[in-house]
């Protein structure tokens, strides 16, 4: 027979693996595209211009 | 942005600043380039005084309007002794805390606002931002500078700390950015032709290893977001209309003071054919014959610093008003490179030269920036002289080159 401390501890442990699971998947390194690059794309002194005269 | 995020997904995406329009006419493009890039998703962006040409207020009701996270960290209002804009953003990339601020120079004038805004000297300002950001846990550091490249190159010298840094100001276009101590500066992106493209290489800690900077013009390889090329031109039909009005009352108020007469004026190209009958057959197949239609067909036909470069004399005597009263002026004619029709006695005995630095008039590096003098020459040169080779693709006309 479980005592009540044996279910805590079950539920406890199911519980962490759940969370490590789920953080694993959110994690952005996870399923990241050259996860060690930042690439910056800018523009600058854009004065108004949409775009061409034609 | 969609193919760079088939291959990275760490992207940031930032504005340097100074993109208000140059002219009171064209105030609605400043909201309207707010409203594109908060539907680009601009992380940042940057400011000039160039921002607070149509006044602090409405800057200010434009930022509430779009939420766009405009930085400056150096600009205060005199009487609060406050900021008058946030100093920084710091944005989770993915696996990187990023920290974005802006700074502009201290040495510009601002105007009627200088009575109640106050720039602080950049290098102070950027000492304490960086140590903030550093402090709020950005592993990379990222400056909006509106500096001008003296400035800005003097103050990451000066300042550790900041990883990337994009110069602005009337900046000279540099398509290879360069490592200014530990900072990778960027050098382009200018007048939405340009796009800077700074790679920075992470360590474990994710903090910036090395990284390098290049700009690309965004030409008709590119092509366009389907939505913003949408957005843009609902925009510009719009706008274009509203200008056309605009022109045709300026055009009224015009014609009366051309009817007082001036001493040299223009005459139209059907008047040269007459005699330059040869050489008017041949302008007819040049592009310049169509620059008109190009200026309709992206409906810029409204937008006065545009036009000028699509017909003769715009604005000036005998030459272009618009298309009710003018529209035999429309077009790059003959007047366009040899001058006034009316001073043509004295141009056959001393023949005004059309050279490089005519074309350029137009053919600016802003405007034309693929232009070729060499290369585009014998596709409108009377003498015929010159092999035509192709021409590059030009963003100026994605389906074919035009007159630009």
């Amino acid at each position: 027979m479980k005592t009540v401390l044996s279910r805590i501890l079950a539920t406890t442990l199911l519980a962490a693996i759940a969370w490590m699971l789920l953080a694993g998947a959110s994690a952005p390194r996870g399923n990241a595209l050259e996860p060690d690059k930042l690439v910056i794309l800018s523009t600058v002194d854009v004065k108004g211009k949409t775009d061409p005269c034609g | 942005m969609d193919s760079i995020r088939t291959s990275y997904s760490q992207v940031l995406l930032v504005d340097g600043g100074g993109f208000f329009p140059e002219d009171d006419l064209h105030q609605d493009v400043a909201w309207f380039l707010m409203d594109a890039m908060k539907v680009l998703g601009v992380d940042a962006v940057g400011m000039s005084e160039r921002e607070l040409r149509f006044g602090l207020g409405y800057l200010k009701a434009q930022l509430k309007r779009t939420q766009l996270p405009m930085v400056c960290a150096n600009l205060y209002e005199k009487s609060s002794g406050k900021l008058v804009l946030a100093p920084y953003v710091v944005k989770q990339v993915g696996s990187v805390k990023v920290g974005v601020f802006g700074l502009m120079s201290n040495t510009v004038a601002l105007g009627p606002l200088g009575d109640t805004l106050r720039v602080e000297e950049p290098t102070a300002a950027a000492k304490r931002t960086v140590a903030e950001l550093r402090k709020r846990g950005a592993t990379v550091v990222v400056l909006l500078a509106q500096l001008g490249k003296v400035e800005g190159e003097d103050l990451v010298t000066a300042v550790e700390g900041i990883d990337a840094v994009i110069l602005g100001h009337n900046m000279p276009l540099l398509q290879k950015g360069r490592l200014i101590k530990n900072t990778v500066a960027c050098y382009g992106g200018e007048q939405g032709q340009y796009i800077g493209r700074t790679l920075l290489t992470l360590d474990a800690k994710r903090k910036m290893a090395s990284g390098d900077n290049e700009t690309f013009l965004l030409g008709p390889e590119i092509a366009d977001k389907k939505e913003m090329a949408a957005l843009v031109k609902g925009f510009n039909d719009s706008f274009n209309e509203k200008l056309q009005k605009l022109q045709k009352e300026k055009a009224a108020k015009d014609a009366e003071k051309a009817a007082q007469g001036a001493p040299e004026h223009y005459l139209g190209g059907e008047v040269c054919a007459r005699c330059h009958a040869a050489e008017a057959a041949q302008w007819k197949a040049t592009r310049h014959a169509q620059a008109w239609q190009s200026l309709v067909d992206a409906k810029k036909d409204g937008d006065p610093a545009c036009i000028t470069c699509h017909v003769v004399g715009y604005n000036q005597a005998g030459g272009y008003k618009d298309q009710a009263t003018t529209a035999a002026m429309a077009n790059v004619q003959c007047e366009s490179c040899h001058g006034m029709g009316s001073t043509h006695d004295a141009f056959s005995s001393s023949p005004r030269k059309v050279t490089e630095l005519t074309c350029r008039i137009c053919h600016t590096k802003e405007v034309s920036p693929g232009f070729d003098y060499a290369l585009y020459l014998p596709y409108v040169s009377h003498a015929g002289t010159g092999q035509k080779l192709p021409l590059p693709g030009s963003p100026m006309k994605k389906q074919a080159p035009s007159g630009h």
